[in-house]
């Protein structure tokens, strides 16, 4: 598919670490025109674009960035969330490590736009390479003037630290994240306020994820309607990165505009894995409900797969073959939700826990139509009532198990034939 | 203020207040634990969902504040009770349930809660319980004793320690379904308030180690008292069982203790089992004692005050024990012998320290009631002996008679040199209700009532004047001190035999200063402030 790479231009061209040579390739471009706009125009431009958040919940920016009050006593933050930690997700990784500039230029426009003084980096703990790359990056930045007390030569000031993670799946959630950023137990925080009002510590804030400020950076050098042009409709618009792992030939991440459908996405990355049928696949990570054979020409966008009952998430795309045991992929991934539930509120403890023990039950072969009812009935208890989003997206896989593969396994159970084999995704012999 | 509707009822509250209090006015009660009134707003329990108009999903009603008029909230939906019961089970499924030997049976939020709002079968079949093994019985510190078990991890407890006491001892450990609430290494919950966590954990998780296995709460009387351990002035419900008091539970009180009580005060009333009690009055004749009726003690008592042909003074020791009524009377006595002798002896104790809204309050007296005893007359007339001449000095020995209205005043009741010293009076009349090495010695001890058993006021350190009632009978040779100074006095003053305590109250607004314009009907429930020594009382730090 021919397209234009936005996101990832600078993907292979490791002059781009540094300031002069990712100037050079034109960037920081943007940051100089919008400091050139006042911070509502800003704010109204990425309004137009349309972008909606790429980190998993699909907001629009720029109503983000409106709902912080202009005028406030107390000093505002950009806090980018690098904390990547959906299973299946591995986007945000390569823009790090590969055009770093691109996202501190991005932070540094939404500073300019809500009036921030200081951007948080907070990033995954396990992403040693990221921020390695990104603080020297950030050191860069500041020897160059781009950061700083005079950011550009305009007087305005602009910080940024990052801020290693320790490894909790939970810190992404935005308020979770607040409280790990402010030296506190990974536990998010019940809402409202919300971050725009009552953020980090205490302070309007604005949390973006990685791939949506670096789509600012863009927004702001090409225009809103050039941004707007990209994908299928005014709601849905933009590049967008998609990280596809599984089955598949060639997994990794690969840029194309909003909306491309699987399987438009499955054959850019060389088709199933040895030729093999499709069973499932995971449209947006962990959280995300699994679809099927008969969902691949849906456009992975953010409108058109919640219509599928799914979600686009982060857009890590997960293919399984039919090899696969749906059963037993389910209560993997069940058991990661238990595992990383931080486990303040009741439904989302207890249930997640729960689920992954009749999965378990049934994936031994041991179980019977009676716990795919109980599982039916306890699965819509553990998200809505919870405290965060943690709770819903524990629900997807299981409920999408359920819902498109609940005849094929109870047919299994009734006959005592189920499980799948339990193999290796991969024969580790074949994959050189 | 705004008004919201909660199940069609309509309510206004100040801007702010939060749905299960809005619900509370109106007798709609919203299930909740993690929810407290003092402390910060979680919303982790998930127990208090309400459906509110305009929302899509449900709401916690801990966490939405009304804010403007038009609110319209429901309480019982289908999708609010589903929920109620969804969390319910997911409370119970990996509770151990072992209710028959859990000390918070009969006040547990999960029985109640599970009762109302749960159901009686368990869809958890085949699973193992999540349990935390070795942590049945961690000793949180030297009050408080955690069952991980049974915890629901609502974290009152950790809160408490973070935004009440300031100390924060306990913290939220590890994460999803093994989570736990602990004490950091080498840091136990010790802090002088540590025992409330107890009575804030909805369930079993935290028992008090004093408490623990003393008795099933059901068969506990609960009667509203003040606790007598500083003078603070904390609100309690005494909780005993035929009259023996087996806690103290903090009452509230928001302009003294609030919702808090300190682990002091908590263990006072042990002190009614510790000493023996004085059970009969009792003479002393010729050196041997015996046992004897109320007539003749008190027979004898008035012939040795109306006996001139003893020399020396009469004099009167009360104690910070007795209430403000009681110094009344003990002091009038005194003024119908014409004795100037009267003095109140209160031990100043190690500080006591309570939270409530508007700060602290510091207490440093050992006994509750040293101002109101003051302020009651209690104190040395002219050319007066006062009570450090008596205890350390040897102004006893002076005495032709010498009253000791409190049998347990202080330390010094049981040091034998301060004994010997009163004893040295002519003639020694001791009253309380322990029978302590001072009454011992006594030519006559009179048996009393001990606060529980009785009525009157105390003024605490900000002069703030409340009312304790008692919580059970005394024993039956026991008298209330109230009226065994009124027959004394009554035999000096036939004017005011028979008087009621709301009478003797009156008695002394009449003739008191400080009680002026104050009737005993009308002291409110929360207490009233003696506007004249507020001013004077000390402020506490911090």
């Amino acid at each position: 598919m021919a397209f234009e790479k936005v996101l990832t231009r600078n993907v292979g061209h490791p002059e781009a670490l540094g300031v002069r040579g990712y100037r050079d390739r034109g960037g920081y471009d943007a940051l100089a025109r919008a400091l050139r706009m006042a911070p509502e125009e800003v704010v109204e431009e990425v309004k137009r674009s349309g972008l909606r958040g790429r980190g998993g919940a699909g907001f629009p920016c720029g109503m983000k960035w409106s709902f912080v009050p202009r005028q406030h006593p107390k000093p505002k933050y950009i806090v980018c969330n690098a904390d990547e930690s959906e299973p299946g997700t591995f986007k945000d990784r390569l823009l790090m490590e590969n055009d770093p500039h691109q996202l501190l230029e991005g932070c540094v426009i939404a500073g300019w736009a809500v009036g921030a003084n200081t951007t948080y980096i907070y990033i995954r703990g396990e992403y040693t390479k990221a921020a390695r790359i990104l603080e020297e990056a950030v050191r860069d930045a500041y020897a160059s003037g781009v950061l700083g007390e005079n950011v550009l030569g305009t007087g305005f000031r602009h910080d940024i630290h990052v801020h290693r993670g320790a490894g909790a799946y939970i810190c992404g959630e935005e308020t979770g994240l607040l409280e790990s950023l402010e030296g506190r137990l990974g536990q998010p925080r019940v809402k409202p306020p919300f971050p725009a009002v009552v953020g980090a510590f205490g302070c309007p804030t604005v949390i973006n994820n990685v791939e949506t400020l670096c789509c600012v950076t863009h927004i702001l050098q090409r225009g809103a309607d050039w941004f707007k042009g990209i994908g299928p409709d005014e709601r849905n618009t933009g590049p967008k990165l998609y990280a596809i792992s599984g089955h598949v030939e060639r997994p990794g991440t690969y840029e194309y505009p909003l909306g491309i459908t699987f399987r438009e996405l499955l054959e850019g990355c060389g088709g199933m894995y040895k030729g093999r049928g499709l069973k499932a696949y995971i449209p947006g990570g962990a959280s995300a409900p699994m679809l099927g054979v008969n969902d691949q020409e849906i456009p992975l966008a953010f409108d058109h797969l919640a219509r599928a009952g799914s979600m686009l998430g982060s857009a890590a795309v997960i293919v399984m073959d039919e090899t696969t045991c749906v059963v037993r992929a389910t209560l993997r991934l069940s058991r990661f939700f238990a595992h990383e539930s931080c486990g303040q509120c009741t439904p989302c403890r207890e249930g997640t826990n729960w689920m992954a023990k009749i999965l378990t039950r049934i994936e031994s072969g041991k179980g019977t139509e009676a716990d795919l009812d109980l599982l039916a009935s306890v699965v819509p208890n553990v998200g809505g009532i919870s405290l965060c989003a943690l709770g819903d997206a524990a629900q997807g896989p299981v409920k999408s198990l359920l819902a498109k593969f609940g005849d094929e396994i109870r047919d299994n159970l009734r006959h005592g034939r189920y499980p799948l084999p339990r193999q290796r995704f991969f024969d580790p012999g074949a994959a050189s | 203020m705004p008004t919201v509707t909660i199940d069609d009822r309509i309510v206004e509250v100040p801007a702010g207040t939060n749905l299960i209090e809005a619900g509370q006015r109106v007798g709609i009660q919203i299930p909740h634990y993690c929810w407290h009134p003092r402390l910060s707003v979680v919303g982790q329990c998930r127990m208090c969902m309400v459906e509110i108009e305009g929302m899509p999903k449900l709401q916690t009603a801990c966490s939405t504040q009304v804010v403007k008029d038009g609110m319209v909230v429901r309480t019982k939906t289908p999708a609010v009770l589903e929920a109620q019961r969804a969390i319910m089970e997911f409370l119970l499924i990996n509770h151990p349930l072992d209710c028959p030997i859990c000390d918070q049976a009969g006040e547990c939020a999960l029985q109640d809660y599970g009762f109302k709002h749960g159901q009686a079968f368990s869809r958890f079949r085949y699973e193992e319980k999540r349990t935390y093994p070795e942590k049945e019985r961690v000793p949180l510190g030297p009050h408080v004793l955690l069952n991980m078990n049974r915890c629901i991890h609502c974290t009152r407890c950790v809160r408490f320690t973070q935004e009440i006491s300031g100390t924060g001892e306990i913290g939220f450990f590890q994460r999803g379904a093994r989570k736990e609430i602990g004490v950091f290494p080498g840091r136990p919950l010790d802090n002088p308030l540590s025992a409330n966590v107890v009575d804030i954990c909805p369930v079993g998780a935290l028992t008090s180690t004093r408490f623990r296995f003393a008795e099933r709460v059901w068969y506990l009387d609960k009667k509203p008292s003040l606790c007598t351990g500083c003078d603070v002035g904390c609100n309690v419900t005494i909780e005993h069982r035929r009259g023996r008091i087996r806690r103290y539970k903090p009452r509230l009180n928001p302009e003294v203790n609030d919702h808090w009580l300190c682990d002091f005060g908590r263990t006072t009333a042990e002190r009614y089992d510790e000493l023996p009690r004085l059970l009969a009055p009792r003479i002393r004749k010729d050196g041997t004692e015996r046992a004897t009726g109320w007539r003749e003690a008190l027979d004898t008592t008035t012939q040795r005050l109306r006996a001139r042909s003893h020399e020396g003074p009469l004099a009167f020791l009360g104690s910070g024990f007795l209430s403000s009524e009681e110094a009344f009377l003990l002091a009038a006595l005194a003024d119908a012998v014409d004795s100037p002798h009267r003095a109140i002896w209160v031990d100043s104790g190690p500080a006591r320290r309570i939270p409530n809204p508007q700060g602290w309050i510091e207490g440093r007296d050992a006994a509750p009631n040293r101002r109101g005893a003051e302020l009651a007359g209690l104190v040395p007339g002219k050319g007066g002996i006062d009570a450090s001449e008596l205890l350390v000095g040897d102004a006893a020995a002076r005495c032709s008679f010498l009253f000791v209205a409190d049998s347990d005043f202080g330390r010094a009741a049981h040091d034998p040199k301060v004994v010997e010293r009163l004893r040295a009076a002519q003639f020694l009349v001791v009253m309380g209700w322990a029978d302590t090495p001072l009454a011992r010695v006594a030519d006559i001890a009179l048996p009393v009532a001990t606060h529980a058993e009785r009525e009157g006021t105390f003024v605490n350190v900000e002069g703030r004047l409340q009312r304790f009632s008692p919580a059970f009978p005394p024993p039956s040779q026991v008298r209330e001190a109230l009226s065994v100074l009124g027959e004394l006095l009554a035999r000096f003053r036939p004017d005011v035999a028979g008087r009621s305590i709301a009478e003797v109250f009156a008695d002394m607004a009449a003739q008191r200063p400080a009680f002026a314009g104050r009737r005993w009907e009308a002291i409110p429930a929360t207490g009233t402030v003696l506007e004249s020594i507020a001013r004077v009382a000390p402020a506490a730090e911090g």
